[in-house]
């Protein structure tokens, strides 16, 4: 007798090339990489508080999904800059987040994982009722994290 | 919350005397570590490059928050500390 199949729930999966990278390489993002010698920072073309948050920031979680250089990079200090000078800009587009937010969780990557809980931790801190604003969505968010919450360590 | 620096100072091209490295971290190595990551001395040679009175903080912590760099592009300054202590002996520090 032989047990059933792994399931796969905790296999890594593929990722599709995503809009942020299509994006990025036409040129369309108003940011550019400064490699300095203390640290590596974006310096954004256009001032942040001019940005119109429901068309970049989406685009930027978007770009959680990638692994590569300087996707990566772009996406996840793209977000952190976005979130923290937000202000009251994030709130009305925290519903457009959830679905790149549930495909950069649903590709099971070890790294993708604690970039994308790192970003969560930020979101839910960046403007005031983001985090209830995020209730609704617990169904679509919390599974994949249920599936990895046993692993203390490993990730 | 804006910081201010002797209105004079930021008139005239004034150049320091002297440099020395930052030794400890501070508010002040801290504030210095941002503006040379945008490419500049410190205060006194931004507003002097920029010509502007005032530069954008963090009312919280009063570290600098936006800096405009010399091609125009923008760096974003966190709300809590960025220098780290590996970085603070390469922080400049002016003499005037």
């Amino acid at each position: 007798l032989r047990g059933p199949p792994p399931a796969g729930s905790v296999k890594q999966r593929p990722a599709k090339r995503t809009a942020f990278r299509k994006f990025y390489d036409r040129g369309d993002f108003p940011i550019a990489v400064q490699h300095e010698c203390i640290g590596n920072k974006i310096a954004w073309k256009v001032e942040i508080e001019n940005l119109d948050y429901h068309y970049f920031l989406p685009l930027f979680f978007d770009g959680l999904c990638e692994t590569e250089f300087p996707y990566e990079f772009f996406a996840r200090q793209g977000v952190h800059d976005l979130l923290e000078h937000g202000g009251n800009k994030i709130l009305p587009v925290v519903p457009q987040l959830i679905i790149p937010i549930k495909n950069a969780l649903n590709l099971r990557n070890r790294q993708i994982l604690c970039t994308t809980l790192k970003i969560l931790q930020h979101l839910v801190v960046s403007a005031e009722m983001v985090g209830e604003a995020l209730v609704p969505y617990y169904r679509q968010i919390l599974p994949v994290l249920s599936i990895f919450k046993n692993m203390d360590g490993e990730l | 919350k804006k910081s201010e620096v002797s209105e004079v100072m930021t008139k005239v091209d004034i150049k320091p005397k002297s440099m020395h490295r930052a030794k400890i971290w501070s508010d002040d190595v801290e504030n210095l570590y941002r503006f040379q990551q945008a490419g500049y001395r410190d205060e006194v040679e931004y507003k002097q490059v920029k010509q502007v009175d005032e530069v954008e903080c963090w009312p919280e912590t009063g570290f600098v928050k936006k800096l405009q760099r010399r091609d125009n592009t923008f760096y974003y300054y966190n709300r809590q500390r960025e220098c780290e202590d590996k970085d603070v002996c390469k922080v400049k520090v002016y003499v005037y």
